[in-house]
């Protein structure tokens, strides 16, 4: 199973604070245990909302409103990918998250990734995906 | 420059409704478009958050909360990231996605490891991370 663990945005990563220096040790231990772990299928940081734009669709017409957003409770400011067998699998790997990041109090999101099955995909769409997958594969 | 193009959650994302399979089609040929033009890195749907939690730290311990969570107006559903030449390029792209009535997208840049002051990252973390992303970030195609 794949699952996505979101880090929320705060009032620091809004303001382009940048990570110190123990941060950026322990993040990246964190990440290199991840992948030797052999678990780690992406992640990134997130730029603030100063730089972001949201797009409201009506009637598949899009409206753009630059940013910043207001609420940083709603933002994300980072991501990680994992595949792990379980949700249990995936609290695990969250709660070694460094507690140098948020100086301690970070808030962290984990969420299932769908696959193509949940959606409902016929099989020629199903083999279509698996296809893509594979290319993506031979590309690493 | 890299762009996430994030999708917001709605009540029926949230509720596991699945889309209609015209969405689904039309989604996938979007997907293709953005592959045909080399600039996909990798997209993902999010189940509901009900199948999800959250853990917060406080003071260095975790607690943690299962889902569902209740506002969907601070979960997301799913997200492109795309690699690009301009932010403008990424908004337009943005623009083409094929989404229902009401859905909302939040377009955000993407941190590079060349972004933090060169004084606060050594060589070797830089390296590393240029190693791993060779490796495992690359636009698809056909």
């Amino acid at each position: 199973m794949k699952f996505m663990i979101i880090r929320k945005a705060d009032a620091e990563t809004e303001a382009f604070a940048m990570p110190t220096q123990q941060l950026i040790d322990d993040m990246t231990t964190y990440n290199e245990d991840l992948v030797k772990a052999g678990i780690m299928k992406g992640g990134d940081g997130l730029m603030p909302t100063s730089r972001a734009a949201r797009l409201s669709f009506s009637a598949g017409k899009p409206t753009v409103v630059d940013g910043p957003f207001a609420e940083a409770k709603e933002l994300i400011a980072g991501y990680t990918l994992i595949e792990v067998p379980s949700l249990a699998d995936a609290i695990e790997v969250a709660r070694k998250w460094p507690a140098s990041d948020a100086h301690g109090n970070v808030q962290l999101e984990i969420r299932q990734i769908v696959t193509a099955e949940d959606l409902g995909f016929n099989d020629e769409q199903i083999a279509r995906v698996e296809k893509l997958r594979q290319q993506e594969q031979q590309q690493q | 420059m890299r762009f996430m193009i994030i999708v917001k959650a709605t009540p029926d994302s949230e509720a596991g409704v699945m889309p209609p399979s015209e969405a689904i089609a039309a989604m996938g040929r979007f997907n293709e478009e953005l592959i045909g033009s080399g600039i996909l890195l990798t997209a993902e749907g999010l189940q509901a958050s009900s199948k999800g939690a959250k853990i917060k730290f406080e003071g260095g311990k975790s607690t943690v909360v299962d889902g569902p969570f209740a506002e969907a107006k601070e979960l997301i559903a799913g997200f492109w990231l795309i690699q690009v030449k301009s932010r403008d390029e990424a908004l337009a792209w943005a623009r083409k996605a094929p989404m229902q009535d009401g859905a909302e997208l939040e377009l955000r840049q993407v941190f590079d490891a060349s972004d933090f002051a060169t004084d606060s990252v050594s060589e070797e973390h830089l390296e590393k991370e240029k190693a791993w992303r060779e490796a495992n970030q690359k636009p698809l195609s056909h």
